[in-house]
């Protein structure tokens, strides 16, 4: 991340620096844990989303659309809803939709246990922290664009 | 008696959208307003001494509070998500046109 002058002071920038890694691994944490313990798709893809908009915050729109621009927010978004639909569909071919088919019984508190429920964790926290950031990126670049035209 | 908290925050969020002219604080009054219906919703679900709703290793619950409005609840807060990120689009998209955001000034719509 290199000094550009644009967003908000040297204090920030230090911590965001810092910080937003940890943010990061924590949603995937949150994401991946989803079926044990509180969290789950939607909550840890917001988390992750928002490790992005407090790097574009702290750094400028420029830094963070350099990492994901919004045509990858776009791509990602929609691979989270096909791999989600794609989840579900393959369930037919054992028997029925949404079926949960590589998971016998289950063992209670242990990480791979759960079938094809962190699968559709995954699919959810992609789709929800692309979402997330495709709109904080539409509302950011509509206020520029709009200034740019006047 | 409890419930008189989330009629409280209801009543704000109401006054906040019908006196305020401000476009950015009737949005908040919305959002003031769907915080207080999921306080009341998370209240109904809750029992003398009822714990969370969530497994865990080496522990018995015997007393749980209703999971069924926390569900309710995590879908709402997803729609309110949605519908604030649309309602400030439109503000935005408002106040690229005429410049502020007082709803008493924004009345060219015919023509």
């Amino acid at each position: 991340m290199t000094e550009t002058g644009k967003g908000m002071t040297l204090i920030v920038k230090t911590v965001t620096r810092i910080t937003v890694g940890f943010i990061l691994v924590y949603g995937i944490y949150i994401v991946l844990h989803g079926h044990l313990s509180p969290g789950g798709g939607f909550a840890g893809g917001l988390i992750i989303a928002l490790s992005f908009i407090h790097l574009m915050l702290a750094f400028g729109k420029d830094v963070a659309l350099k990492r994901v621009s919004e045509s990858v927010a776009d791509l990602f978004e929609s691979i989270g809803a096909l791999l989600f639909l794609c989840i579900a569909v393959i369930g037919f071919a054992a028997g029925y939709f949404l079926l949960n088919f590589f998971a016998d019984k289950g063992a209670p508190f242990a990480l791979f246990s759960a079938g094809t429920i962190p699968l559709y964790n995954i699919a959810i926290s992609l789709k929800v922290g692309a979402g997330l950031f495709a709109v904080f990126v539409a509302l950011v670049l509509l206020k520029t664009r709009s200034k740019g035209t006047e | 008696m409890v419930y008189l908290l989330s009629l409280v925050l209801l009543a704000v969020g109401l006054y906040c959208v019908l006196v305020k002219r401000n476009l950015i604080k009737i949005v908040l009054g919305i959002i003031i307003m769907e915080y207080a219906v999921n306080l009341i919703f998370i209240m109904f679900g809750y029992r003398t001494d009822g714990r969370a709703p969530i497994l865990s290793e080496s522990q018995e619950i015997t007393n749980m509070v209703d999971p069924l409005p926390q569900a309710v609840v995590l879908t709402a807060i997803v729609i309110g998500l949605a519908t604030t990120a649309l309602m400030v689009a439109i503000a935005v998209r408002l106040y690229d046109r005429y410049g502020t955001f007082d709803i008493t000034k924004i009345r060219r719509l015919r023509g």
